[in-house]
């Protein structure tokens, strides 16, 4: 397998942490910078929550962690802002492709439709969106590969665990004791 | 000790309860390894499954899933480098890069032989030592377990060969993630920005799923052209020469996990680490760099994570004081049965310890049954093409974030850090320290006030009390020194009392 140039700095273990030593990639410091404001924000709120009332307060072990995360984020700052910027990278290859973005829509939209058109109909889409798209094969594949692995993975969480998804427009309930009731028709 | 003799071999000469193990231990470790499905969330649903049923047979199934979940976890971190656990975080440092070179069959008999011996050191030690370890235990103070979970978050922190601030920064912001919502204290709202769905926190399920399952799979899709790692499952059984060449370093990890999942709260998560962070400091010249696929990176928390697993029923046993997530369940589990779990079980209801011992011993050898042959079935996984994994992981990521709490806003929660993690990989910030922080937020939290009223709302009675106690001392000491040994005031300290001139670069 070739490890690819990029492979190197997207930090797929926290033993290798992506980006680089002395150079910024792109984007970088408009995350710290987002970072170091999200920080003071949380400050703020941490502040609101019983400010310096005691040592003891609901609020001080906040107030100490988000101040802890402002300094930090600050010097992350400065220490960013004196990098050179990497000159072989751009956002929209190395950062932020498109079929990144691509899937960041989709996981959304799944989330948004998952109530109103329960679990089955929403994974089935979402699985056959994703696979056609990712793997580029025929019709038939794309099918039968991701409505036969939703069907494995309905089985072990409905059927076994029984964790209950959202049905939606599937009357789900009523089709297993339509089985339940044809096997204790055969037990019978 | 006839009595207890008989109670220990109860599991063993009972098919029903040999059988419930088993098939425990089978789920375990398949629930473990799928990412998303959490040990925690199996021995919580077990519980509505089994509250019917006697003691003995519930307990034997959850402690099966226990056993097998905390080995199973390790599987998905060598394959996919998702940590099916917490306790497999410092797995996937080098068990995933042995899988990138083909050897996951190595890794993963290794990982299975280590896990047998250091679950069976932990089970050894907790039948042995229970009534002292709960001696010792009993002289932590508040501020020890405080310095404590400040000392876990720090390892992490050292753990990263990236920058020591943006791990702080990671653990810190864990730990105010871990702070949203309610304070159990008080009741006040922290970090709700009177949004109702705050007041109830931010599950850290959701956290975990969304920081390693989705920002992973998001990651994974810029290497979607590449082919899928085809894995050689040729070497399974490790030679008896290579388990002999790392038991002295196994039985070092083995006591570092039985010690920390000892200690009440940290279970098999934080002794992974440290016992990682140890094999790190000792191991002079391994073979390959720690986080380039080292053996030693993958014996340490293996045989940690599951002798803390022995280590985590000590203080449940003999105080009723859970030693982790899992053990908190299962004293749940007790209460349905009617039995109260704490020093008057260990007097009354010995047998009921004795039958927990013998249970965990046939689960450990479950374990070591299903893991070295399971792997053929298993590795499959991995060479599915991941143009069909990506999508499969995500759906995954989805139900077992939904799953947990049944709610929406966990998906939501999910995704939001999984997008958030993605770019925290991009940026090099270590995603470790932010799990470990959510899950040690409230004991730090809790542990700082009980501490700091105990002393009076006084800063420097605070600081005598660390001072004059041994065992703080030496937590407080720790803290320091490791913080310190990441400064560069460390390599100017060592240079001037060694005399060097130059000092390797970290």
């Amino acid at each position: 397998m070739s490890t690819s140039h990029s492979e190197h700095h997207d930090g797929s273990s926290d033993a290798t942490p992506g980006g680089y030593k002395n150079h910024r990639r792109p984007g970088e410091l408009i995350f710290g910078g987002f970072l170091f404001v999200a920080s003071l924000v949380l400050l703020y709120s941490a502040y609101g929550i019983s400010g310096f009332d005691a040592l003891s307060a609901p609020g001080t072990v906040p107030m100490a962690t988000t101040l802890v995360m402002a300094i930090t984020a600050l010097i992350i700052v400065i220490r960013t802002v004196r990098l050179p910027l990497v000159t072989s990278e751009r956002i929209s290859v190395d950062i932020l492709p498109g079929v990144v973005v691509l899937f960041g829509v989709l996981l959304v939209a799944y989330g948004f439709l998952l109530r109103p058109l329960g679990f089955l109909p929403t994974s089935a889409l979402f699985l056959i969106i994703a696979i056609k798209f990712l793997t580029r094969r025929s019709w038939a594949y794309t099918l039968v590969v991701s409505l036969g692995s939703l069907f494995a993975i309905w089985l072990i969480f409905r059927i076994v665990f029984t964790v209950l998804m959202p049905a939606g427009v599937v009357p789900e309930a009523e089709i297993i004791q339509l089985f339940r009731d044809f096997a204790r028709v055969g037990a019978e | 000790m006839m009595e207890a003799l008989i109670a220990f071999l109860t599991v063993f000469t009972q098919p029903e309860l040999l059988l419930l193990v088993g098939l425990g231990t089978f789920a375990g470790v398949y629930v473990g390894a799928i990412p998303g499905l959490s040990v925690t969330m199996a021995v919580s649903i077990l519980i509505s499954f089994t509250f019917a049923w006697d003691v003995y047979p519930a307990i034997s199934l959850m402690i099966g899933i226990y056993m097998g979940g905390v080995y199973g976890g390790s599987r998905t971190a060598i394959l996919l480098n998702i940590p099916g656990a917490p306790s497999a975080i410092a797995t996937a440092l080098d068990g995933y890069p042995m899988a990138k070179r083909g050897e996951a069959g190595t890794a993963i008999g290794v990982t299975t032989v280590m896990s047998f011996l250091g679950g069976f050191l932990g089970i050894g030690v907790l039948a042995l030592a229970a009534p002292m370890v709960s001696d010792f235990a009993l002289k932590f103070q508040p501020r020890d377990y405080m310095l404590l979970a400040i000392l876990g978050i720090l390892l992490v922190g050292s753990l990263s060969s990236g920058s020591l601030l943006k791990g702080i920064f990671a653990g810190a912001l864990g730990i105010a993630v871990g702070a949203v919502g309610r304070d159990p204290l008080t009741f006040t709202k922290r970090f709700t920005f009177d949004l109702q769905i705050m007041e109830g926190g931010i599950s850290f399920i959701a956290v975990m799923i969304g920081m390693f399952g989705v920002s992973e799979a998001l990651l994974q899709l810029h290497h979607v052209g590449q082919p899928a790692i085809r894995q050689k499952i040729s070497r399974i059984v490790p030679s008896l020469a290579t388990v002999k060449k790392h038991l002295p370093l196994s039985l070092q990890t083995s006591s570092i996990g039985v010690i920390i999942g000892a200690l009440p709260g940290t279970g098999g998560d934080i002794a992974a680490l440290m016992a990682y962070d140890h094999a790190k400091r000792v191991t002079k010249d391994p073979e390959r760099e720690f986080g380039d696929g080292a053996m030693e990176g993958l014996v340490a928390p293996e045989t940690a994570n599951n002798a803390a697993v022995g280590g985590a029923f000590i203080p449940m046993m003999t105080l009723g004081i859970p030693g982790d997530a899992v053990t908190a369940i299962m004293i749940g589990a007790l209460f349905i049965h009617g039995l109260n779990p704490g020093p008057m079980l260990m007097i009354d209801k010995p047998d009921m310890f004795w039958f927990i011992v013998g249970a965990l011993v046939m689960a450990n050898i479950f374990m070591l049954i299903f893991g070295l042959t399971g792997i053929k079935l298993f590795t499959k996984i991995v060479e599915m093409p991941r143009a069909v994994l990506i999508p499969l992981i995500m759906l995954l990521s989805i139900v077992g974030a939904y799953a947990v709490n049944n709610s929406i806003n966990d998906v939501y929660w999910m995704l939001g850090f999984g997008f958030f993690g993605y770019f925290m990989r991009h940026y090099g910030y270590p995603l470790g320290p932010v799990i470990l922080g959510v899950i040690l937020s409230r004991l730090l939290d809790e542990n700082w006030r009980r501490a700091i009223i105990s002393e009076r709302e006084d800063l420097g009675r605070f600081f005598e009390g660390i001072v004059t106690s041994p065992l703080s001392l030496v937590l407080f000491i720790a803290v320091i020194l490791i913080f310190v040994s990441q400064t560069p005031l460390w390599g100017w300290a060592k240079a001037r009392v060694l005399g060097e001139q130059k000092v390797a670069p970290k």
